[in-house]
């Protein structure tokens, strides 16, 4: 009985050993930042994508020497786009005190959940994609790049009633805090404009039959179809509507641009319209150094998601380097205060609530390719 | 629209039906439940995949792969979480199936990856209109092909010594035992039918829905278990029932609650039914 005690208590102490070794990746030459992110699950392919993009900035950014003299070291945690998992890695970076700032989640209702762990740490929470209005306001520490839905949606509804001549429309949308958000400031804004949604339908994530909703929001007889959605289900929907022999005009938020989009949605996408902040073929160097590194490295094309985490380290890296020290309020601080920052994603001026106002341009899906819209 | 919603709830029920077949099947014999039928109707996808993508688009090809794919994983399955675990409390066994099921799911992301793959289409332009409603001819397919193996079930439970032998292992095993039958080895094979049923409604499934990822087998599990428990978890004919049933409720249900809610009427249904009435419509006396 004593011998197996001792055992035990070696085993552990070696555990809780190595433990501490492993996590002590801040000391005094390096920074130690950490990445939230839905590398399994639902999310999967946009958080693998997100932590593609962070290693690739950070492996570029230590080899020009790092910032402030000091190299990246970056601790990954994945969320599997649930927002109890956000949570309890925001807890496990808060309680390391070697930890400066964390980049992520992916999904609004992520970043919701874990916001008032970072806010009572005082840790900065850059997120590349969190587009819910209620995130940034909600926490001094709480920041986002991508543009709320309430400067994308006008747009979209511009596009919609004024260059396509929408009358009527009918929205499906996924029910969650992005969905939501997404589907009121589009209503609202088509209604502002005179257009009429005829029918609104919901799914939660995970839906993968989409025949009976379909079939709904075909009786009210839309114009077109607006899908507040992801691109995997976005795809999916596209395919049912399809073999259901409902031809219509389909529009969707950015979140629909991904070439993952047509290759799992082949014919059906065709003819889609949406919107891009980042266009993988702009012929701005910068952008084709990123894709074309991307590329090599990773073996794919990344997406509109994939290049605001590469946006997000280098902008984190400008406030370290502005704050001039790794102090996690000056860092807050510097953050809060950039202007003008030409990202791959678009200029980001951070607004008093600590969101982006990006800029829009149409595109649509032709033959299985993304091209501007005129 | 109605006839639309039936056509669509038919189409939807019959995998339904299929998937609640395979957790009567396992309860008729063990008095158990396998959590992970769903990861195993998701390893039938990819196998189809796999055969469609890789080797010929030939559809009976991959639904021949899935069902063996199912066979195997029900043989596994059978052997470590139901037989090395006998004499012990059934709820190792339960939790046992549990692990199973987060294992497929991982070693499916680790081996295909976590996106979300497409499966190209069969036969899914329309074939006839009836009262306004789109049949396509794939639904059609889907189910005769259901319709077609619950026949050949049938045939297995009550024309083949094999299946007197799993009636009669379902309704006393001791007795059985004691009158010759080798429990141990009918046990295995329909604990492998069921695996190779889940297998063969995925590949249905990824075929109707053009898309295939790790995680899909979850909610066709639970939907899958609802309608064995809605329709008599004891009795085959009682899955049948349930899995139609569900099918055709959960898509009808649609015009009336917002669509988003349509998992709700199915989940309140099960609820309600493991309070009221456990045994199912077609429950209690009727084994297999």
């Amino acid at each position: 009985m004593r011998n197996r005690m001792i055992a035990l208590l070696s085993v552990v102490l070696a555990l809780v050993g190595s433990a501490s070794l492993w996590a002590a990746g801040g000391t005094g030459d390096t920074i130690h930042i950490a990445l939230t992110a839905p590398l399994t699950g639902d999310y999967a392919e946009y958080g693998v994508n997100f932590q593609r993009s962070v290693q690739m900035g950070i492996d570029e950014i230590n080899a020009k020497g790092g910032v402030l003299g000091k190299k990246y070291v970056l601790s990954v945690g994945d969320s599997r786009g649930d927002p109890k998992e956000s949570v309890s890695l925001a807890q496990k970076w808060t309680s390391d005190p070697s930890i400066v700032a964390e980049i992520g989640d992916f999904t609004s209702s992520c970043c919701l959940a874990s916001q008032p762990i970072y806010d009572a740490a005082g840790m900065v929470q850059l997120s590349p994609t969190a587009s819910a209005t209620t995130f940034t306001p909600g926490s001094v520490w709480s920041f986002s790049i991508v543009g709320t839905q309430a400067y994308e949606q006008p747009f979209m509804a511009d596009l919609a009633y004024n260059k396509l001549k929408i009358k009527r429309m009918a929205i499906l949308f996924i029910n969650n805090d992005w969905g939501m958000d997404t589907q009121k400031f589009f209503k609202e804004n088509f209604e502002k404009l005179g257009g009429k949604i005829v029918a609104i339908e919901s799914f939660f994530q995970g839906e993968k039959d989409f025949n009976a909703v379909l079939t709904k929001l075909k009786e009210s007889k839309p114009d077109a179809l607006y899908m507040a959605t992801m691109y995997n289900d976005g795809a999916l929907i596209s395919l049912q509507r399809q073999k259901m022999g409902w031809d219509i005009p389909v529009l969707g938020p950015s979140s629909l641009y991904s070439t993952e989009l047509t290759k799992l949605g082949g014919s059906s996408v065709n003819g889609l319209y949406t919107n891009v902040s980042f266009f993988a073929k702009d012929t701005d160097p910068r952008v084709q150094a990123y894709v074309t590194g991307f590329q090599k490295r990773f073996g794919a094309t990344p997406n509109f998601h994939a290049a605001l985490a590469y946006d997000a380290i280098y902008i984190l890296t400008e406030a370290i380097r502005r704050a001039g020290s790794t102090d996690k309020q000056a860092i807050r601080d510097a953050l809060a205060g950039i202007k003008g920052f030409q990202g791959l994603t678009g200029t980001v001026t951070f607004t008093p609530n600590r969101d982006a106002i990006k800029g829009y341009k149409a595109v649509q899906v032709v033959n299985g390719d993304f091209k501007l819209l005129k | 629209m109605f006839t639309q919603q039936l056509v669509n709830g038919i189409t939807e029920g019959s995998l339904f039906a299929l998937i609640a077949i395979s957790f009567s099947l396992v309860w008729g014999l063990l008095k158990l439940v396998n959590f992970a039928m769903g990861e195993i109707y998701m390893f039938g996808a990819y196998a189809g995949w796999i055969v469609v993508s890789y080797i010929t688009p030939n559809l009976f090809l991959a639904l021949i792969a899935g069902f063996a794919v199912g066979w195997g994983l029900g043989w596994i399955v059978e052997k470590v979480a139901f037989k090395a675990l006998r004499g012990v409390p059934h709820i190792a066994s339960l939790v046992c199936t549990i692990g199973f099921s987060f294992l497929f799911k991982e070693i499916a992301a680790a081996i295909f990856g976590a996106q979300t793959k497409a499966m190209p289409s069969f036969y899914s332009s329309t074939a006839i209109v009836v009262a306004g409603a789109n049949v396509s001819w794939l639904q059609i397919f889907m189910v005769a092909l259901a319709v077609g193996m619950m026949l050949l079930l049938q045939l297995l439970f009550y024309g083949t010594k094999i299946g007197l032998g799993v009636r009669a292992v379902a309704l006393d095993y001791r007795t059985a035992g004691l009158m010759g039958i080798r429990v141990d080895r009918v046990t295995s094979i329909a604990f492998s039918l069921s695996g190779a049923l889940a297998a063969f409604v995925g590949v249905l499934a990824a075929i109707y829905y053009n898309a295939i990822n790790p995680y899909m087998g979850f909610v066709p599990g639970i939907k899958g278990f609802t309608a064995a428990v809605f329709g008599g978890i004891t009795s085959i004919p009682g899955a049948i029932l349930g899995g139609y049933l569900l099918g055709i409720i959960e898509n009808m249900s649609v015009q009336f609650v917002s669509s988003g809610y349509k998992d709700f009427v199915s989940y309140l249904l099960l609820i309600v039914f493991l309070l009221f009435r456990p045994n199912g419509i077609l429950g209690k006396k009727a084994k297999l």
